[in-house]
C-alpha cells in the first residue's frame, strides 16, 4: 500500500477515461437521470453514492449500455470513452462491454467450472491463440481476482460451489479476464461478510493500478475507504462530485451533508 | 433541511458530549472569576476552592475525550458530525489549560497573601481576568449557537487583553525599579498577568475551533497580536 494515499488522495484529472455530457436517462416517462455531467479519471476508483432510486445504478449501467436491454429505457446526451461516443451506431455493445466490464451485486458465476467461468470471455472474444495461452489468461485473471491460491487445485469444480466471497472474487476475475479498461461494480460487497468485503476492497485498490473503477455502493464507509473520487446522486441529479476526503469532511452541498451524516434529506 | 439524524440515539450522543463541554466551560469561567477575586482580596479560602475545583475540570476533560473516542468508534462520524467530535476534544484541551492557569493564579494568591499588597496592578489584573472570562463566555455562546461571526469577534478581541498585559508589564517594571522590595510580589503578579494573557490566547484557539466547526475551515493566522513585551528593553 502506498501510504501517501491515506492522506492525499489527489487525482490527476488529466487522464479522463469517461466523460458524460448532459446525460439524460428516461424509463418511459420517468426522467431517471437529469443533466449529468461528469469526468471519470483513469486509474482511479470513483464511488457513486446516494439513496435508493437516486439513479446511481441507472447511470452506472448507461456507461456500458446495459440499459440497451431495457426496451423503455432511452439515453440522451453523450458518454465518451476515451473521447469516442459509446452510443454511436458504429459501436458494437458486445465489444464495448469487453472494454467496460461489470460486476454485479450478487455473485453470479455461470453454472460451469471455475476455469470455464473465467475462460468464457477470452474465448468468445478470441483473445487466446491456443490452450496454453488460455491457461495463462485464466491464471492471470484469477491471480488479479485474488483467488488463485484458493482455487488453483480445483479449477474443474463448479464455480457455484465456492463461498459467497470467493464467488464474487471469481466474478471479478471473470470481468478482468477480457482485459477491460473500465470496471463497473454495482454494490459488489452487499452480499458479503466483512472479511470477504475487505478482500474485495483490497482487490479494488489493486485494480486501480490498471483500470478505471466505478463502484456504486450503499455503504458510505466503503465509498470513503476505497475511492479517490465520490459522486453523490439525489433524485436523478448529480448533486456533488469531488475528492472523497473533501466530500466526507466538508461537503459543499447541504443535501450531500444531510445524506452522508445520516440526516433526513 | 432538518438538523436531526435519522438515528436519534446519535443525536443524543453528540448532545451529551457537547453538554459536558458546556459544563466544563462553566466551571472554567467560575475558576477565572474566583481566582481573580481571591487574588484581589487575598482570600486564601476562595483560592483553595479554585485549586480544589481544578480536579473536576480535569476529570471532565478525560470524560469528554473518552466519549469522543467512543463516538468515533461506534458512529463513524463524517462531515460536520466529525468536526463536532474533533472540536469538542480540542476545546476541552484548551479549557483544561485555562483551568490550570486559574489554579496557578490561586496558588500564587497564597504566597502573595503573606506580602505587602501592591495596589494599582491588583485591580488591573482583575479587569484583565474579567475580560478573558467575558471572551470565554462569548466563545461558548458562539459554540452553542454555531455562530462563526461571534467567534471571529472574540478572536479579534484578544488584542485588547494583550494590550492590558503590555501596560501591566511596564507597570511591574516601574514598581520593581522604584523599590526592590517589590520584586518578589511583582514577579508573582507578572506570572499571573502572563498566564491571563495566555488564557486569552487559548480562548482564541477555541474561537478558531468554533469557526472550523461551522465553516469547515480553520481561519488563517492573520490575527492582530498585541503582546509587544518581547521587544521592551527599558521603561521610558
Amino acid at each position: 500500500m502506498n501510504d501517501m494515499r491515506l492522506i492525499d488522495r489527489a487525482v490527476d484529472m488529466k487522464d479522463i477515461k469517461i466523460a458524460a455530457r448532459d446525460v439524460q436517462v428516461y424509463y418511459g416517462d420517468n426522467h431517471a437521470i437529469k443533466d449529468v455531467n461528469v469526468d471519470i479519471a483513469d486509474k482511479t476508483v470513483t464511488a457513486f453514492i446516494g439513496p435508493s432510486g437516486c439513479g446511481k445504478s441507472t447511470f452506472l449501467r448507461s456507461l456500458n449500455r446495459m440499459n440497451d436491454t431495457i426496451d423503455i429505457c432511452r439515453v440522451e446526451g453523450n458518454i465518451l470513452l476515451d473521447g469516442e461516443d459509446i452510443y454511436d451506431k458504429q459501436v458494437d455493445p458486445v465489444q464495448l462491454r469487453a472494454k467496460v466490464g461489470m460486476v454485479f451485486q450478487k455473485p453470479n458465476p455461470f453454472p460451469k467450472s471455475i476455469y470455464d467461468n473465467v475462460a468464457y470471455g477470452p474465448r468468445i472474444h478470441g483473445l487466446a491463440k491456443n490452450k496454453a495461452d488460455l491457461d495463462e489468461i485464466v491464471e492471470k485473471a484469477l491471480r488479479r481476482g485474488a483467488i488463485w491460491d484458493e482455487v488453483k487445485d480445483r479449477l474443474d469444480k463448479p464455480g457455484t460451489g465456492l463461498s459467497g466471497g470467493q464467488q464474487q472474487r471469481l466474478c471479478i476475475a471473470r470481468a478482468v479476464a477480457t482485459e477491460p479498461e473500465v470496471l463497473l461494480m454495482d454494490e459488489p460487497c452487499s452480499a458479503l461478510d466483512p472479511i470477504a468485503t475487505a478482500q474485495v476492497e483490497e482487490l479494488i485498490d489493486e485494480l486501480r493500478e490498471n483500470y478505471s473503477v466505478v463502484i456504486v455502493t450503499h455503504s458510505m464507509q466503503q465509498a470513503a475507504r476505497v475511492s479517490q473520487k465520490t459522486a453523490f446522486f439525489h433524485l436523478g441529479n448529480l448533486v456533488e462530485y469531488g475528492e472523497t476526503g473533501q466530500i466526507f469532511t466538508n461537503p459543499v452541498d447541504p443535501r450531500t451533508e444531510s445524506y452522508i451524516t445520516g440526516r433526513i434529506g | 433541511m432538518t438538523d436531526q439524524h435519522i438515528l436519534s440515539a446519535y443525536d443524543r450522543d453528540l448532545e451529551a458530549i457537547q453538554a459536558l463541554v458546556m459544563k466544563m466551560g462553566g466551571l472554567v469561567e467560575a475558576a477565572i472569576l474566583d481566582g481573580a477575586q481571591s487574588l484581589e482580596t487575598r482570600d486564601v479560602e476562595l483560592a483553595d476552592k479554585v485549586r480544589q475545583g481544578d480536579k473536576a475540570i480535569d476529570a471532565l476533560e478525560l470524560r469528554i475525550n473518552e466519549e469522543a473516542a467512543r463516538t468515533i468508534a461506534l458512529r463513524a462520524p463524517v462531515s460536520k458530525d466529525l468536526r463536532t467530535v474533533l472540536t469538542v476534544m480540542k476545546i476541552a484541551g484548551s479549557l483544561e489549560r485555562i483551568g490550570d492557569y486559574a489554579k496557578n493564579m490561586a496558588k500564587r494568591t497564597h504566597v502573595l497573601a503573606e506580602m505587602t499588597p501592591i495596589n494599582g496592578p491588583d485591580a488591573a489584573l482583575r479587569r484583565m481576568a474579567r475580560e478573558v472570562q467575558g471572551m470565554l463566555r462569548d466563545v461558548l455562546d458562539a459554540y452553542v449557537r454555531r455562530d462563526a461571526e461571534l467567534a471571529e469577534q472574540v478572536r479579534m478581541h484578544d488584542q485588547d487583553v494583550d494590550q492590558m498585559y503590555n501596560a501591566l508589564f511596564r507597570e511591574f517594571l516601574t514598581f520593581m525599579m522604584e523599590d526592590p522590595r517589590n520584586i518578589t510580589a511583582c514577579m508573582h503578579l507578572h506570572f499571573i498577568a502572563k498566564n491571563v494573557e495566555r488564557m486569552g490566547d487559548l480562548v482564541t484557539n477555541i474561537a478558531e475551533q468554533v469557526i472550523y466547526q461551522v465553516t469547515g475551515e480553520i481561519p488563517d493566522e492573520a490575527r492582530p497580536k498585541g503582546d509587544i513585551t518581547t521587544s521592551v528593553s527599558k521603561v521610558e
